[in-house]
């Protein structure tokens, strides 16, 4: 009789385990195939019911690694060497299939289009029931339950093709809540984003925490995790901190250190010397009036005052010679509607430009027009004064490059210098020329050393900097640069924004598009915004920042620090910036 | 650029039971593979012509208008020449027998044009599963409908930004041309691999395989009119078949 007691008492306590902690972790170590260093080291972690943890580090500190070991994607499908215990609800998932997995742990991948498998919505919600071997009757409610739940109801029968990124994005997670998983893993959800669809995903990851759901986020920028319980932080396949935000978050220097953009109001806060956590705007904005009474009385209307950049801003437009002016430019895809209508820009030698919008706007319609990887009919572009469409490819070339937001949609060289040396040989340069543009280049992307190395072995950063590099060898008098930083951890995206800001330093005016905000305000100096193919604003970047309602309008947040500022009258777009201006002033 | 060009209308064809549809698909092959006489393919054309009409896929065939002519008259040239001899290549048979090939070739392209235009990827998988089709394969079937889209656009962009580096695929002999398309080949079938190996993980993480027998959310009960049709087109086989056995569909030597 008494194995029988202990069976049951041990039963009882599993009972009690799976009635409070929905995830734990046990020393979890992971090696992938053919790696000499393990991506996890020892990993630990207990997550209650209805707990919601964010996991931040830099690009390959094993934060994925972390979450695909939740649903046994590591190790049933990655092959590499495992060591460690997972249980789901108390429920260890040693020897578990992935699919088995599905039920208990829902997971949404950062690439939505690999993800959606269906040619309509409703199907797409029904796909993991089906695989589960689901009755029909049941499928029917729990379809109505998940798409009501993501704000797609009404969208049954829609393509999922046809829907935007951020609707792409709450189908997948809509498609893994049909099967109610106690735990639903979010993989960098909005990477590939704009800021509507980032807005969307987040505002819905709140409503699936008030439900009562377990979440694990990981993300790279700190502002968004604010609400969770508890974050994580990884290095180098450790975790290195288990914090609550408050305490997590005003470690700036680490969360730097780790590749995280640390939150802007507590950058703000520790430099005026008030180390505090700080959750919102208005949060700030009383702290600021309480330490330095002088600005108590500050505000909007009785300030106005806009602060003198200690880089003062050039005109928007017309500073330099005329590089780029596009005229009466409109444009549609065969059988389609108008992606570009009646566009005039002129674009001067030395610029700094962001073109921002949403997706679908005629951002990169407009920018492949001036490389001329479109005709434009009707409307006429000038390269530095000279009609675009009779100018060679070489000649285009010389005025105006285009990187790519996806550097492996050009890399296919055996090492870094010839995938550098691709286009000047096509143009006809002499050995001596292209070798010494190669060093050049190199050099100015900081990839002087990795010249005899396989591009595919490289980070994703420096496969960045390496297809900048390879635009910049044809010496381009205009770079065009889609999206430079999606994909990359802070620390690479402020190396990549410091290169970008070096090479317009020396002289080459330079067009980004992008949906970062923080990128915009710091970096560009003229901000483009685009709307259904027309130009909605086109000015000064701090102008645009000034603007409140274009910009809800837009639904293109900005930097809290701008926000901040704001309050106090003041255009500030950086941490320095504001800190400088509440010195001058309190 | 859809390769799946499903257009949702409710006509007669789309509610048509799938296995009905895809045994319609199988039914054109079969007849047409039995007659060569330009005039065998009439009846045929007529039916597709309409169905064409009646179910709206009018845009697929109008996008797809220089491929049927060039089908058409590609092959009725080259067949001639291939059936021509001792000099004659333009012969009054020679001329029926290519334009019957031209014919051939058009009427099969236009019945995967109706049927993809009437036919969702997974009724696709339902009428390949009556026909006893595995589940992986028919789900790897169908899934390429989806991932070659994604693929076409990887390969549009990467011609883009070769481009912009001053790849020219138009110079050059055969080879040195196939030789360009080296950086083109490489990234595109880097991110092939990538993109199939996120969604196969994204598969197995939505339960893919769980179940040896996966249920289906879509529901096709028989009806009348499947019947109705079912016959037809056994009728319509048979016809084709009759044609090839009494020589009415073949050319006259």
């Amino acid at each position: 009789m008494k194995p029988i007691e202990s069976t049951d008492a041990a039963e009882a306590a599993n009972d009690r385990e799976a009635a409070t902690v929905a995830v734990e972790l046990e020393d979890v170590t992971f090696t992938y195939h053919g790696a000499e260093q393990p991506a996890l080291i020892g990993a630990r972690l207990r997550q209650a019911r209805g707990e919601m943890i964010g996991i931040m580090g830099a690009s390959g500190a094993g934060k994925s690694t972390l979450a695909k070991c939740l649903n046994r994607i590591i190790p049933g499908f990655e092959d590499g060497d495992f060591h460690g215990v997972v249980r789901i609800g108390g429920r260890s998932l040693d020897g578990a299939r992935v699919s088995d997995v599905a039920p208990m742990v829902g997971m949404v991948f950062q690439d939505f289009e690999a993800q959606l498998f269906s040619t309509n919505v409703e199907h797409e919600v029904a796909f993991a029931m089906e695989q589960v071997g689901m009755p029909r009757a049941e499928m029917v409610g729990r379809i109505a339950d998940a798409l009501a739940a993501v704000g797609l109801k009404g969208f049954e029968r829609r393509d999922p093709t046809s829907l935007s990124g951020g609707e792409k994005q709450r189908l997948a997670i809509a498609s893994v809540m049909a099967l109610r998983p106690s735990v639903i893993v979010l993989d960098e959800p909005t990477t590939d984003l704009d800021p509507e669809g980032t807005a969307e995903v987040f505002a819905l990851i709140r409503r699936l925490r008030e439900q009562g759901l377990s979440l694990v986020v990981i993300e790279h920028e700190a502002e968004e995790l604010r609400g969770c319980d508890r974050l994580l932080l990884i290095r180098e396949g450790r975790v290195i901190a288990d914090d609550p935000p408050e305490h997590l978050m005003t470690r700036l220097d680490l969360l730097e250190e780790c590749g995280v953009h640390p939150p802007d109001l507590n950058h703000v806060a520790a430099r005026l010397g008030l180390r505090a956590h700080l959750g919102t705007v208005a949060e700030a904005e009383a702290l600021v009036r309480k330490h330095f009474p002088k600005l108590a009385d500050i505000h909007v209307d009785s300030a106005g005052e806009t602060i003198k950049t200690p880089d003062p801003e050039p005109a928007a437009a017309g500073q330099g010679a005329p590089l780029v002016e596009i005229r009466d430019l409109s444009f549609s895809y065969p059988a389609g509607a108008l992606v570009l209508d009646k566009i005039g820009l002129t674009i001067a030698s030395g610029e700094f430009i962001a073109i921002i919008g949403q997706n679908g706007s005629g951002k990169t319609t407009l920018a492949k027009h001036i490389v001329r990887l479109l005709r434009c009919e009707p409307g006429k572009i000038l390269l530095s004064g000279r009609d675009r469409a009779a100018m060679r490819p070489a000649e285009t070339a010389q005025e105006a490059g285009y990187v790519f937001q996806n550097p492996d949609h050009q890399i296919f060289a055996a090492t870094v210098e010839d995938e550098v040396a691709f286009g000047p040989r096509n143009f006809g340069l002499d050995a001596d020329e292209i070798e010494r543009r190669c060093a050049e280049v190199l050099q100015a992307v900081g990839l002087e050393t990795a010249r005899r190395s396989d591009p595919f072995l490289l980070g994703k950063g420096e496969r960045q900097r390496l297809a900048v590099a390879s635009v910049l060898a044809l010496k381009p008098r205009l770079l065009i640069l889609d999206e430079p930083t999606t994909g990359l951890d802070y620390r690479e995206q402020r190396r990549m924004m410091s290169l970008i800001a070096d090479l317009n330093r020396a002289g080459i005016a330079i067009v980004m598009i992008t949906h970062t905000p923080w990128l915009v305000a710091e970096y560009a100096r003229r901000v483009v915004l685009m709307r259904r193919g027309r130009k909605l604003f086109d000015g000064p970047v701090r102008e645009f920042f000034a603007q409140e309602e274009m910009l809800l309008s837009a639904s293109f947040r900005p930097p809290e620090v701008a926000a901040l500022g704001r309050r106090f009258g003041a255009s500030t777009l950086s941490v320095d910036e504001f800190v400088n201006w509440v010195q001058r002033h309190a | 650029m859809p390769i799946y060009r499903y257009i949702d209308r409710a006509s007669f064809v789309h509610r048509l039971h799938p296995t009905v549809k895809v045994l319609a698909l199988f039914i054109v092959f079969w007849s047409v593979y039995w007659v060569d006489r330009p005039v065998a393919f009439l009846p045929l054309g007529v039916i597709l012509l309409t169905l064409a009409l009646l179910t709206g896929s009018g845009p697929n065939f109008y996008s797809l208008r220089w491929l049927f002519i060039i089908i058409v008259t590609s092959t009725t040239i080259s067949w001639m020449l291939v059936f021509g001899h001792r000099g004659a290549w333009v012969t009054h048979t020679s001329v029926m027998f290519g334009l019957g090939r031209g014919l051939k070739l058009a009427e099969l392209l236009a019945a995967s044009v109706l049927f993809l235009s009437t036919t969702k990827v997974e009724e696709f998988m339902v009428g390949l599963a009556r026909l006893g089709v595995p589940y992986r394969a028919r789900f790897a079937i169908t899934l390429s409908f989806r991932l070659a889209p994604l693929f076409i656009d990887s390969y549009l962009t990467v011609i883009d930004a070769e481009s912009l580096r001053g790849l020219d695929f138009s110079e050059g002999r055969i080879i040195e041309r196939m030789r360009r398309y080296v950086p083109v080949v490489i990234p595109v079938f880097m991110g092939a691999l990538r993109k199939a190996n996120n969604m196969a993980m994204a598969l197995e993480a939505r339960g893919f395989g769980a179940n040896s027998r996966p249920t289906s959310f879509i529901e096709y009960p028989v009806r009348p009119r499947d019947i109705a049709t079912f016959v037809f087109l056994i009728g319509l086989g048979a016809g084709y078949f009759a044609m090839y056995v009494t020589g009415f569909g073949l050319i006259p030597q």
